[in-house]
């Protein structure tokens, strides 16, 4: 069947030719309406945002610096090592050793616990995809998104950097704003 | 193997590829001067890093030659190495101005090779961010393209309303540019408390604002000198070149993938396609602002029809379950264990996909041999296909046309090299 839009097709306005005596006009008339549209603007108000000192709050479901969880109520890690985050880490910025818990050492919830855990902060390109693959809500993607270094080696976090509460950088927009 | 026995990579001299870059020869006239003149890549008018090798006439350019490349990241091979599941966030990073299209033609794709059925709020929702994506797109063309015609405060009134769309992006995906937000099966997220409301506003706003950006430009004496029977192409060149989206319906061609071929239920939707009459710049313009009322009408139906339900199919063996079945299901942590490591098999077989983006037909083509990757990945993208009407569009113009004629081409350098 050939393809026939029929009546849902509207053709755009032509303009005016340009030059002649129109286009004098148009010099002036136009820019004036132009300028007027302009100084309508003047009472919206400014819309600029003085970045250092002001910030623009994010949304809850802002994806920013990974944070490590804890239960709280026995304190132990809910991460377990499995490295599921890892494999979906599509840039593979995550590094996971695992190890055993022991009676005396218990470190998190299951068998195992995350000896080494650390993330690649200048390869992450925060796609949450650790978020959705851990399947014991171990590692989320916190809020904060001012994480620029000096140095390329200081952007490995480690897993204390991890644990630690961020930073409260970031204004955060309640879900209604 | 040792290193005497590792294959050479072969290198390239930089002088020598420059030397293969062939003018194409032009009759010289016995009192004719010919000056070929290098612009870009880095030049704040050709809108990203593409270079254009200009032969003049004085300031008559009679020939020209677009060269490529410079934002090579190689992202389809890099698709070759992702799972299903994560190409998404690398087909994201081609077309920077619209990435929700990239992922839609890709997920697209995918999922037409699982024949995979999505339920109806996923297309609705993917309408809403598609059309919401076209018009960023076309408010970043409109503020750029009016800069290089010396209209400065049109670039700040459209970066304010770009700045609405992205921040409803980041509400309901978490990120302003690449969101991330549509998978195989459906969306990741659905759209969270308060997100139709700000969208309902957003609607309402977005007509008047068109009006307003209208009424400073329609009939500016310099728009209309500037734009007006300036960069003709008639519609059989362009489609011979194949171009799409608003270069061809600029030029009278209503070809439009969304009427052509609905995908993603855009049948359930009334609208209307814009077309011009004889296909200069002053048209392309027209289309485009048309087409940024057409978006808002599909947003405003959508919305108001968005119907109850999942956001995302419930096939386990090609979508995770939800989280909270992790914690009591074991089935559903083992269907969660498979696709995080391994992902997904499509049988083996090939697709073309094809949607309309801002700028025209972006397709996806993708291979499967059967593994959980990729064997190819191919986009079609628009703005590399419009690229090449740019010598029948400015040949014999002058060089001030020719800026502007780039900027109603609007091409994306990003889309181009992948
Ligand atoms: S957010 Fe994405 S890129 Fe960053 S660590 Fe997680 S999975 Fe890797
Ligand atoms: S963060 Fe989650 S997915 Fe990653 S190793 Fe720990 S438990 Fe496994």
């Amino acid at each position: 069947m050939p393809y026939n839009p029929g009546d849902d097709v509207v053709l755009v306005q032509r303009g005016p030719s340009p030059g002649g005596a129109g286009g004098a006009y148009r010099a002036f008339g136009e820019t004036l309406r132009g300028l007027k549209q302009t100084f309508q603007r003047l009472t919206e108000g400014t819309k600029t945002i003085q970045y250092p000192e002001e910030k623009v709050p994010v949304y809850p479901r802002f994806r920013g610096r990974h944070k490590l969880h804890r239960f709280e109520d026995t304190g132990l890690e809910k991460c377990v090592g499995c490295s599921l985050c890892a494999a979906a880490c599509p840039v593979d910025c995550i590094r996971v050793v695992a190890d055993e818990n022991t009676p005396e050492n218990r470190v998190s919830a299951g068998e195992r616990y995350a000896a080494v855990y650390e993330i690649n902060m200048s390869r992450c390109i925060f796609c949450g995809y650790c978020e959705i693959a851990c399947p014991f809500d171990a590692i989320t993607l916190g809020h904060d998104y001012e994480l620029s270094d000096y140095n390329r080696s200081d952007l490995i976090f480690t897993k204390e950097m991890l644990m630690a509460e961020p930073l409260d950088r970031t204004p955060l927009r309640t879900a209604g704003e | 193997m040792s290193i005497e026995q590792r294959p050479t990579v072969p290198t390239i001299d930089y002088r020598e590829m420059e030397k293969s870059v062939e003018l194409s020869s032009i009759a010289h006239e016995e009192n004719e001067e010919l000056l070929t003149l290098n612009m870009g890549p880095h030049h704040p008018a050709t809108h990203g890093v593409l270079r254009l090798l200009c032969t003049l006439e004085g300031e008559i350019v009679r020939d020209i030659k677009p060269i490529i490349g410079y934002v090579h990241t190689g992202i389809e091979k890099i698709c070759e190495d992702k799972k299903y599941w994560g190409v998404v966030n690398a087909v994201d990073r081609m077309d920077y101005l619209s990435y929700y299209f990239n992922e839609m033609a890709y997920c697209g794709a995918v999922e037409t090779l699982i024949d995979l059925e999505i339920p109806q709020r996923a297309q609705y929702l993917r309408v809403i961010h598609l059309e919401l994506n076209r018009i960023m797109s076309h408010l970043v063309w409109l503020g750029t393209s009016a800069l290089d015609l010396g209209a400065m405060s049109m670039f700040f009134y459209c970066f304010r309303d770009r700045e609405e769309i992205v921040d409803l992006f980041e509400m309901s995906s978490g990120q302003r540019m690449h969101p991330r937000y549509i998978q195989p099966g459906g969306v990741f997220e659905d759209i969270p408390l308060g997100f139709a409301e700000k969208l309902r506003g957003f609607c309402k706003r977005m007509p008047t604002r068109v009006d307003e950006f209208e009424e400073l430009l329609d009939r500016n004496e310099i728009v209309l000198q500037r734009l007006r029977n300036v960069g003709v192409v008639d519609e059989q060149t362009l489609l011979d070149l194949g171009v799409t989206g608003p270069l061809l319906r600029a030029a009278g061609n209503p070809w439009d993938l969304r009427k052509a071929h609905p995908y993603s239920s855009y049948d359930h939707f009334d609208f209307r396609i814009p077309v011009g009459t004889i296909g200069d710049n002053y048209d392309r313009y027209r289309v485009r602002m048309q087409e940024m009322r057409e978006s808002v009408r599909i947003i405003e139906q959508a919305l108001e029809g968005l119907p109850e339900g999942p956001w995302v199919a419930a096939n386990r063996k090609y979508v995770l379950p939800p989280r909270h079945e992790l914690a009591t299901s074991m089935e559903a942590l083992i269907h969660h264990f498979k696709l995080v490591t391994e992902g997904f098999r499509p049988p083996p077989g090939e697709v073309y996909y094809a949607i309309e983006q801002p700028r025209g037909e972006l397709g996806c083509f993708v291979r499967s041999d059967g593994s959980s990757k990729p064997a190819r990945l191919h986009m079609r993208d628009p703005s590399f296909v419009n690229l090449q009407a740019l010598r029948p569009m400015v040949k014999d113009l002058y060089v001030a046309d020719l800026i502007a004629t780039l900027a109603m081409l609007d091409p994306v350098l990003g889309g181009i090299d992948r």
